[in-house]
């Protein structure tokens, strides 16, 4: 560490470089921590968890039984025992409270004073954060399963939906309406993301076992259809084209836009290059999914080799996105986890379950415990007790 | 619990992890040589001696020397502790012509390996005499060298190789292919069914004593150590390889050694 820094200083090395190494230090620390916990509102499952991409303090959930609770993630208070306090919620006794599961909530990329909400009683609502009130609904033939507003859009609001239905519809906040519909999947929608990159593609995943990369603005049918066999017809087993051999639950897109991950309920996990839709055949091993609806997983970013958190039954396995190994299993659910968010200005994991809880899993600090001091004291002179990341930051070979 | 979080920080950091004591003891699953020094260069690095390893697992007094022996996927990935680079090495094999693969039909994941070398005697030695000898020798002699795939379509066969139907329908008589659907092929090994139908029983097998067992955890070498049900025919060792690289059991080292549990889900 202290050679990162003084080579930072000297100007010998790129800032970023400390800063991805200390980034990947504390994501590799990840752990439960007894001084940080979620306050508890949600009565029943966690669906969905959104932090708001401009600053990293607040944060949405939505629960099986159509709550939406926003909470305040930093500590202003100087203890280091802090219980993030729900702000607000829009409980069961609102008036426009979603009938149903709310299955997706997401901010508005720009700023916090708006968020949108989708739920299985087939409406998508925008709220005004400040007063809580619904400013718009749309409503839907079929039950929501997921929508996404796209991060880097500068020219257009549009919302992408996927229902049940086979179509997917793009909903305009400016209008009001839904401008149009991408037709091309046979099943429901299950999962639907925009690229980081450019505010023109997206993609989405079907129960048809379909991933299928679009531009809005092609009237004509999908970009591509992304295929775990790369177009060899002769190691499929089945019909070409499909990207899992099961139904395809969930969608993220790397930090950089660049690779596209998939899972789906065949256990597997694939990685993507999102620009010609090649598989590039990194193999996870096992994914447990049993999933019937989406499953929503998450990367990390800013760190030097990017790491994806997967919800695999009531534990999150984290895996390296590039080399697929598997770097430990975070345990601390009581039953399934469905749904994650990265905070990545602090490196901390938030992950809601149906146990109704938020855990936070937060880079494990080396604090000194009154009763350690004399051992570390004792033992200084043999290096290999110091934790691992600071001895090779320091480039000390023992 | 830092000495847990040594395990967590990858070598990219440059960082030599401390060699479990687990390491140095003899892994059971190779069976003899117990030297310390000697177990590290055991390990298959690669894909090659991954196969290399199980195809000497391989009962072949079972099928009477008729049968290539056939390794699986899932046993190289236990053998080979990082999958993404096991899958790359087997396809470059698979390119070299070294090794074929074949689509074993129970499972989709499941894809049995085998030395071309092996394959290509073994399957001289099943048609000698037959009246398919002939396409067989044919389809061995163009076809195999040309194409590493798995499968083959109608129109490769007849244009690309030329192929007439009738021979076709005698290959597929003769069990080196087997119909996929209509106009295509798998690649297959004559007189096959007799191994997947061992397998498929060792298998369930293997696993039903895991299940049996107290808390649903076996100690990988008492499992070893005990009699092999009358239906596992191909060895408690090459089922065992094959269940760790499925990921049907889940691995736990402990101070005894590994531990196989299955897994809650």
């Amino acid at each position: 560490m202290l050679g990162f820094l003084s080579a930072r200083q000297a100007g010998l090395e790129d800032p970023l470089r400390l800063r991805r190494a200390e980034s990947t230090r504390r994501v590799l620390g990840l752990e439960l921590n007894k001084d940080r916990d979620v306050e508890r509102i949600h009565c029943s499952g966690v669906n969905t968890l959104d932090i708001e991409p401009v600053e990293g303090r607040y944060m949405l959930s939505g629960g099986s039984d159509g709550v939406i609770v926003l909470y305040d993630l930093e500590n202003s208070s100087r203890q280091p025992y802090y219980t993030c306090k729900a702000v607000c919620s829009v409980g069961r006794s609102h008036p426009d409270v979603h009938k149903y599961s709310v299955e997706t909530v997401q901010w508005y990329p720009h700023d916090t004073g708006m968020f949108t909400s989708s739920s299985f009683d087939k409406t998508l609502k925008v709220w005004d954060t400040n007063t809580l009130q619904i400013a718009d609904v749309f409503n839907f033939e079929e039950t929501v399963y997921s929508h996404h507003m796209s991060p880097v859009a500068t020219k257009h609001c549009l919302v992408a939906v996927g229902t049940r239905g086979p179509k997917v519809q793009l909903c305009d906040l400016k209008s009001g309406s839904c401008s149009h519909i991408l037709q091309g999947h046979r099943q429901e929608i299950l999962a639907v993301s925009w690229s980081p990159r450019y505010e023109y593609i997206l993609a989405t995943a079907s129960a048809d076992s379909r991933a299928k990369l679009w531009d809005v603005r092609r009237a004509s049918g999908c970009l591509i259809t992304l295929d775990q066999h790369n177009g060899k017809k002769s190691q499929a087993a089945e019909s070409a084209n499909t990207a899992h051999n099961g139904k395809v639950n969930g969608l993220c897109f790397t930090s950089d836009g660049l690779h596209l991950l998939t899972v789906g309920t065949d256990n597997r996990m694939r990685l993507w290059n999102s620009s010609n839709g090649e598989n590039t055949l990194v193999n996870y091993g096992k994914v447990y999914n049993d999933s019937r609806k989406g499953l929503k997983f998450t990367v990390s970013s800013g760190c030097s080799s990017e790491f994806v958190f997967v919800p695999y039954g009531s534990t999150i396995a984290v895996y390296t996105i590039y080399s697929g190994e598997q770097i430990t299993m975070l345990k601390g659910h009581y039953k399934s986890v469905d749904c994650c968010v990265f905070q990545s200005n602090f490196q901390e994991l938030y992950s809601g379950s149906r146990d109704c809880n938020i855990l936070a899993w937060v880079p494990s600090l080396c604090e000194s415990v009154p009763d350690d001091d004399d051992e570390r004291r004792q033992w200084q002179p043999t290096p290999m007790f110091l934790p691992h990341g600071w001895r090779s930051l320091v480039g000390y070979s023992p | 619990m830092s000495r847990k979080r040594h395990r967590l920080v990858p070598e990219t950091f440059g960082l030599k992890r401390r060699r479990e004591l687990g390491d140095v003891e003899a892994d059971p699953l190779r069976g003899e040589s117990v030297h310390v020094a000697v177990t590290r260069s055991l390990r298959p690095g690669s894909a090659r001696e991954a196969v290399a390893e199980i195809v000497r697992l391989f009962p072949r007094v079972l099928f009477e020397d008729a049968l290539p022996p056939i390794a699986l996927r899932s046993q190289v990935y236990s053998l080979v502790p990082d999958r993404t680079v096991a899958d790359r090495q087997l396809k470059a094999l698979q390119e070299q012509g070294e090794i074929r693969i074949v689509q074993l039909g129970f499972d989709l994941d499941a894809q049995g390996i085998m030395f071309t070398e092996d394959y290509r005697t073994r399957v001289l030695k099943a048609c000698d005499g037959r009246p398919y000898a002939a396409a067989v020798q044919k389809f061995l002699a163009s076809v195999l060298p040309a194409c590493g795939d798995l499968s083959f379509q109608q129109d490769q066969m007849t244009q690309t190789f030329g192929f007439r139907d009738p021979e076709i329908t005698q290959l597929v008589k003769a069990g080196v292919l087997t119909v996929r659907d209509a106009g295509s092929w798998w690649l297959a090994v004559p007189g096959a069914g007799r191994f997947i139908k061992y397998f498929v029983k060792g298998r369930q097998a293997v696993l039903s004593m895991v299940r049996k067992a107290k808390y649903r955890e076996l100690l990988l070498s008492e499992l070893l150590g005990r009699r092999a049900p009358a239906s596992v025919r191909l060895g408690l060792a090459y089922h065992v390889h094959d269940l760790i690289g499925a990921q049907l059991v889940d691995c736990v080292s402990t101070t005894s050694g590994t531990l196989l549990r299955l897994p809650e889900t």
